[in-house]
């Protein structure tokens, strides 16, 4: 009986070791979970219309930067970012393929603040608490993890058919 | 058997010092600011990669301080530090303000309309990151040697006022400025609509008659940009004749069928002229 106990235990372990990381994975690959607040937004008002297209394409930025971290791939930034933000992430990208590095971030999710939208709607600043798991792989190898709430400053302005990431900064 | 399993133990410890003694330590700064040196103490030696946001520097590190010079530094925010399996996070700051992102709207302007003018400026260091702590920034409007200035300290990297147009029309300089940088655009202001409109008969012919308006002018004075319609309507008892004209040189004209006893009205956007009456011979 004590046996049995054992082996089912064993395989549960065995079950376990095996589907925590490919759930994990697959969370990573998933949309990441964003609440836009903008009732701090200042001096203008931000419309529903753009509070919806704002979170839509802040959403897309961190899938983009999940999936070009994880795969070093820079087309998903392309659609995604502009200006400083996009000249950034496409340096730590190409660094990232040339050093044999890639990043997996698990993303749990953002509390976001609109903290500033511009008078003519041109521009809009976000403040951003992400709980993010942050994976450093050297080939397969993890060469650093760690999970922290991060605090990001965003400023976004209006593209052709959406709004594009121009800066993205973590702050202490 | 003791002495094999003291022997065996005596390995292990010995073993286990030496994995300790080669895992490398890593040390990393508590204060780094972008652009400038930084020195992480590495104990062991091996690879050390340093990942920032926008950048990735390795080096191969024996034993000891390795300098990371300040153009390398360039990307403020969250980095990570490994070396020889050890791992820490540091945060770089921003360096000094040396960058304006300046966004001036509308860049035509009506003159004497209040708060009509927005100007945004987001504040950055020598290497783009965004400046948090809060910074002066000055603004300043000036059209024709008139102008007027305002310094707004940014908020957690932005800064933004907002203007009236000057009565004067012409084109404006507005200029954003903080720590080494400035940054100009121009906003063109234009007259406003007319102000009022005054026509007077200006010649005859036997089967024409000639108006022409005063000068016209907004409410500050400025003229209305040449190209403005003025619009001329002749009414008699054969009906309605309508004229629309283009100012030009200041003053718009227009020739209307001759009539015994006609009404000529005169137009310019939401502003009405006065009135004629002809004919009655």
């Amino acid at each position: 009986m004590r046996r049995r106990i054992l082996a089912l235990m064993g395989g549960v372990a065995l079950v376990a070791c095996v589907t925590v990381p490919l759930l994990q994975h697959m969370l990573a690959d998933t949309k990441p979970q964003v609440q836009l607040s903008v009732k701090n937004a200042q001096p203008r008002e931000v419309e529903d219309v753009t509070q919806t297209a704002v979170l839509r394409d802040y959403t897309r930025a961190w899938e983009a930067i999940s999936t070009s971290l994880a795969n070093n791939s820079l087309q998903p930034l392309n659609e995604n970012f502009t200006g400083f933000a996009l000249d950034k992430l496409t340096q730590r990208v190409k660094d990232q393929k040339q050093q044999g590095l890639s990043t997996r971030i698990i993303d749990h999710g953002h509390k976001v603040d609109a903290i500033f939208y511009s008078p003519d709607g041109a521009a809009i600043e976000l403040k951003d608490t992400a709980s993010i798991e942050t994976q450093v792989l050297d080939g397969g190898k993890v060469i650093h993890s760690d999970q922290a709430q991060i605090h990001y400053y965003a400023v976004m302005t209006g593209a052709e058919d959406r709004w594009k990431v121009r800066v993205l900064e973590s702050a202490q | 058997m003791r002495r094999l399993i003291f022997i065996i133990m005596a390995i292990a410890v010995c073993w286990f010092a030496e994995e300790c003694a080669r895992a490398a330590e890593l040390q990393v700064p508590a204060n780094a600011v972008a652009g400038q040196p930084l020195t992480i103490t590495v104990s062991g030696g091996g690879t050390l990669y340093l990942i920032g946001p926008g950048q990735v520097i390795k080096r191969e590190v024996k034993s000891g301080s390795v300098e990371i010079k300040g153009e390398e530094l360039r990307g403020a925010g969250r980095w990570i530090a490994t070396a020889g399996g050890q791992s820490q996070v540091f945060w770089v700051k921003p360096g000094k303000p040396e960058n304006l992102s300046f966004l001036a709207r509308p860049s035509r302007v009506p003159v004497a309309r209040p708060n009509v003018m927005s100007g945004v400026a987001f504040v950055f260091d020598k290497y783009n990151n965004l400046v948090i702590d809060p910074t002066p920034v000055n603004f300043n409007l000036s059209v024709g040697g008139t102008g007027s200035a305002r310094t707004v300290t940014s908020h957690e990297g932005v800064a933004w006022t907002n203007s009236s147009s000057a009565a004067k029309a012409g084109a404006a300089n507005f200029v954003a400025s903080a720590g080494g940088a400035e940054v100009k655009r121009v906003v063109q202001q234009v007259a406003a609509d007319p102000c009022r409109l005054t026509m007077r008969v200006a010649g005859r012919t036997a089967d024409r008659i000639i108006v022409e308006t005063e000068p016209v002018r907004d409410c500050s004075g400025n003229p209305v940009p040449d190209g403005t319609i003025v619009t001329f309507i002749q009414t008699d008892k054969t009906g309605k004749s309508t004229v629309d004209s283009r100012i030009k040189k200041g003053i718009a004209h227009a020739e209307l069928p001759a009539s015994d006893n006609a009404t000529i009205t005169v137009a310019a956007g939401v502003v009405l002229g006065n009135e004629l009456h002809v004919g009655g011979r």
